[in-house]
């Protein structure tokens, strides 16, 4: 099915019926997945998807609909029902569309390098290959018998999608994707069986770390939780591992919105080029990366992208604004979501960060927790190692950070030099001073 | 892992009128899905195939889903949202091994394609059972009938609810400056077939409303929110709840202008009756769901029979509660639901069974097999989980505390299985002084060991609740709707992440 003309034939007859703007987006996917445990298949899935959103404005009315019904006569019915569900709605006219002069390609799409060839090729019996080698890999572990349990995860996937606006927008790109991971569990005196993933993903499978990695970062990192327990109570340096520190930047997501600015409900209103952290802070939004998970010509509603700092030099630069918020808060729009997040890298491994640290923790990863946008205060549980004289000299688990989203970035310190690639928040290993955490 | 409704962004909802409620029977087929071109021809054929090639077993899992939602902000009733979801769902089983594909297409040709692929998984050859002549569709109970099912609902009465709950709201409390609602349902049908003949059909209605209210005191902005749910249509929404959901939203939000950090260190934590089973939904059912146990991978695997928690703790994962956002007449894979012991009087008694989990471990399904969608496998799900009530009162309980916290309200919770530590997040509570309520809290991550935690539960009250929130839990990338509940729970130590 041609996708555009799916979606010219949807637009149309929400034209017809009454609608005075349509977006359409008409997504076709095909996707992949196999799980391996015990040196058989565990589960083997497979599937390919054809789905339709759309959104209208009907008298300044606004509404949003999907649907995978695609049956000629079940799309008629959902698009009058769409039509009369807006109408009863109050006019909220800065729901009305972008301007056409704000949307577009901010790069082609070669540049971003979306889709790999090779994602349309893969059989069957690659991706046991695959699993296979890995699951070899776990196996030529030398503490192999400690494994409780090793599960090999592959997935793949590839697609279309088209999105078309009555305001003269259309757009188009083709996509793919890769993850492997192996989930390990070991067993410990006391009945305690830790636990670790390691997992990648990518646009291009030829990006993905070399195979054997799966296996020996798994173990790594599980056999690091054994023993583990609750330091006591206090104010310690926190070095956050590359592939951990998303979990703290996203406490800025919320704030940083139009609607939480909106609604009044954020910590960082009113503080634009204000200084939110230490002049080693910064985190940059970059759409144009190669390859980058995160990475867009334009946005959700066809706005066109540009790299954005969100903080420079600890100096907040820019909210994420839509359209519709940018009307409400009278601001430019900027875009209403982030692309990939960037916090650029220092010149010192994390060997040389641990190794500069008097008494710190080592946070390996988090557990649970959550923040408040509108305080700003945030607590999570996390679990990794005690670091003392630049050494690390214990495991811990059962421990809760805490702060607030305005205060925490002013004792950022330093930047490794280790970015994780394998998400769309590109960041490494991260040094904050006196941060508090709680335990024994 | 489990979120309340308004943690995590929750897949837009809408509705649209259904014209035809069940059609009469086709062909021996009686089902809702007849209108859809699904015959016992189709269902042969694609069981046939999907057993083709020498697999111990098979489902078809056909879905017909309507989601309806109306939101309120800045004073007008401004969105509204629907989402149609149609497919099928084919699992083909070889032992503990499962092959699964699904698609949008109900076609016959569509449906054959998708059993293919998922028969891949088997590789004997030919087939090893033959498909029997589907029955009459069934419906194995009847926990949530619908007085007013919401396709009969106009659009302009969900839009006048909305608005009435926020004139509500603004009443209540003059320094509410903002109110925001939302209004969800959705009516879900199911058709589960199997080769033996058995066509299990059912028909899921839910509801979730939710407030969020901004206040200002003295230039000092709080906000907070109230959501509740339940399989119901909308005669769910009478006088008495629509008032409980606006006050609590309008109360839960002005205590914290009184609230301060809450304390930092391992300290007695007194758990409020109700929505405190999300402390239960992390430090143990997880870890009973017995996919996790099958693997070796829970901290719970080989302790059948044995005492983990103290006498007097009894703990229950139910499907059948009356009208529970957990409860389901039949779970995924078409068998009948129950209510399961899980911890007898302390002694670990069951975990929770899909028939993969069930035939490794040699005894019935507990009907717990559960999946998001036609696009995902069926996995062991909890329902409702919560514990029995005990002998004490909740005033005893507090009164036992010299110094602790006392948790009324959650938003979140997520669980290491095989480690057993558990992390619950606390939006309110109150500090426990000298055996009494004193100081609001807000906002604090706790976190424990599962087990170590269950030792530790030293009262238990006789105050159980369920729960009536929009719980929602996440497993494998899959999420359901639970229930949870509680009574006053009193628990001797637990690592509390406060700044105060």
């Amino acid at each position: 099915m041609d996708l555009f003309a799916l979606a010219e034939r949807v637009l149309g007859a929400a034209r017809a019926a009454g609608a005075d703007e349509v977006a359409i987006g008409v997504g076709r996917s095909s996707e992949a997945s196999l799980m391996r445990r015990n040196h058989q298949i565990e589960q083997a899935t497979q599937a390919e998807s054809l789905t339709l959103a759309l959104t209208l404005l009907v008298d300044d009315r606004y509404s949003s609909h999907s649907t995978s019904d695609l049956r000629p006569d079940a799309l008629s019915r959902f698009v009058e029902r769409a039509i009369a569900a807006t109408r009863v709605l109050e006019p909220e006219p800065e729901r009305r569309q972008p301007d056409l002069a704000l949307c577009g390609r901010g790069v082609d799409e070669a540049t971003l390098d979306q889709y790999d060839p090779a994602s349309t090729t893969i059989t069957g019996s690659e991706r046991r290959e695959l699993t296979e080698q890995i699951e070899a890999a776990v196996d030529a572990l030398p503490d192999r018998s400690r494994v409780k349990s090793a599960t090999i995860h592959l997935g793949d996937s590839f697609g279309e999608s088209v999105r078309l606006m009555s305001n003269g927008f259309s757009g188009s790109h083709t996509w793919s994707g890769f993850g492997l991971g192996v989930e390990m569990t070991l067993e410990e005196p006391g009945g305690r069986r830790p636990e670790a993933m390691s997992w990648a993903s990518a646009i291009h499978r030829a990006d993905l770390p070399p195979l054997p990695w799966f296996a020996t970062e798994a173990w790594r990192k599980a056999e690091r939780r054994i023993g583990s327990g609750p330091a006591p109570s206090g104010r310690y340096t926190m070095i956050l591992e590359a592939n951990a520190a998303p979990r703290i930047l996203s406490v800025l997501g919320g704030p940083l919105s139009g609607s939480e600015l909106h609604q009044g409900r954020s910590c960082l209103a009113g503080r634009l080029d204000q200084v939110i952290g230490s002049s080693q802070f910064t985190l940059l939004d970059e759409p144009f990366i190669p390859r980058g998970l995160g990475s867009r010509p334009y946005d959700g509603e066809g706005l066109r992208a540009a790299p954005m700092p969100v903080v420079a030099g600890g100096v907040l630069k820019n909210y994420y604004i839509s359209t519709y918020y940018g009307r409400k808060l009278g601001m430019a729009p900027t875009s209403g979501s982030r692309s990939n997040w960037v916090v650029p890298p220092g010149t010192r491994d994390l060997e040389a960060l641990i190794a500069g640290v008097d008494r710190g923790i080592l946070v390996a990863g988090f557990l649970g927790g959550n923040s408040n946008g509108l305080s700003g205060d945030f607590s999570f549980g996390v679990h990794g190692q005690l670091i003392e004289g630049g050494k690390i000299v214990g495991r811990v688990s059962e421990m809760n950070v805490s702060g607030n989203i305005t205060d925490i970035f002013q004792h950022f310190v330093e930047a490794g030099s280790d970015v994780w690639r394998y998400s769309g928040v590109r960041t490494p290993s991260l040094v904050f001073a006196d941060v508090n955490f709680s335990g024994s | 892992m489990v979120a309340a409704f308004d943690a995590p962004p929750v897949r837009i909802t809408a509705v649209s009128q259904v014209p035809t409620r069940y059609v009469a029977a086709l062909g021996g087929v009686m089902s809702y899905f007849s209108s859809f071109g699904v015959s016992p021809e189709l269902i042969r054929g694609a069981l046939g195939v999907a057993l083709s090639r020498g697999a111990d077993d098979a489902d078809l899992y056909f879905e017909h889903l309507e989601t309806n939602s109306v939101s309120l902000s800045d004073n007008k009733v401004n969105r509204a949202s629907t989402h149609v979801d149609l497919g099928v769902g084919v699992r083909v089983r070889v032992g503990d091994q499962v092959g699964y594909a699904y698609s949008e297409d109900l076609s016959a040709a569509a449906i054959q394609r998708a059993a293919a692929m998922a028969a891949e998984i088997a590789a004997f050859g030919k087939a090893s059972r033959p498909v029997e002549e589907p029955g009459a569709a069934r419906r194995l109970a009847d926990r949530y009938p619908e007085r007013v099912p919401w396709d009969t609902v106009p659009m302009e009465t969900r839009v006048q609810m909305v608005r009435a709950w926020e004139r509500r709201s603004f009443e209540l409390d003059p320094r509410i400056r903002k109110v925001e609602v939302s209004l969800i349902d959705a009516e879900k049908r199911i058709l589960i077939a199997r080769p033996d003949g058995r066509l299990i059909e059912d028909h899921l209605p839910m509801t979730r409303a939710h407030i969020v209210c901004t206040a200002e005191q003295a230039g000092r902005r709080e906000t907070g929110s109230y959501n509740l749910a339940s399989r119901q249509g909308i005669d769910f929404y009478s006088p008495d709840r629509v008032e409980r959901l606006c006050q609590s939203a309008v109360e839960g939000t002005a205590i914290l202008f009184e609230a301060g950090k809450a304390p930092n260190g391992e300290m007695t934590v007194v758990l409020g009756a109700g929505s405190s089973g999300i402390l239960l939904h992390e430090a143990i059912g997880h870890g009973l769901e017995a996919d996790f146990n099958r693997k070796g991978v829970s901290i719970y695997a080989d302790r059948l029979g044995q005492r983990i928690a103290p006498p007097g703790v009894t703990v229950v994962d139910d499907g059948t509660l009356p009208y529970a956002r957990g409860t389901i007449n039949n779970d995924d894979e078409g068998n009948p639901t129950e209510r399961t012991v899980l911890i007898e009087d302390g002694i670990l008694r069951s975990y929770l069974h899909d028939e993969i989990s069930a035939r490794h471990y040699g005894v019935n399904p507990t009907g717990s097999g559960r999946r998001e969608s036609f696009r995902h496998v069926v996995l062991p799900r909890m329902r409702a989980t919560y514990m029995e009530r005990g002998g004490y009162s909740a005033e005893e309980v507090i009164g036992s505390v010299k110094r602790g916290i006392y948790c009324k309200t959650f938003s979140n919770g997520q669980v290491q299985i095989g480690a057993g530590d558990f992390a619950f997040y606390v939006k309110q509570g109150f500090l426990i002084e000298d055996g009494k309520l004193t100081q609001p809290i807000k906002d604090v991550n706790l976190i424990g060991n599962g087990p170590a935690v269950l030792a530790a539960v030293e009262m238990v009250a006789d105050d159980l609740q369920i729960d009536e929130g929009g719980w929602t839990c996440g497993k494998d990338g899959q999420s359901v709707p639970v229930s949870q509940g509680m009574p006053t729970v009193k628990v001797g130590k637990l690592s509390v992440g406060g700044q105060g």
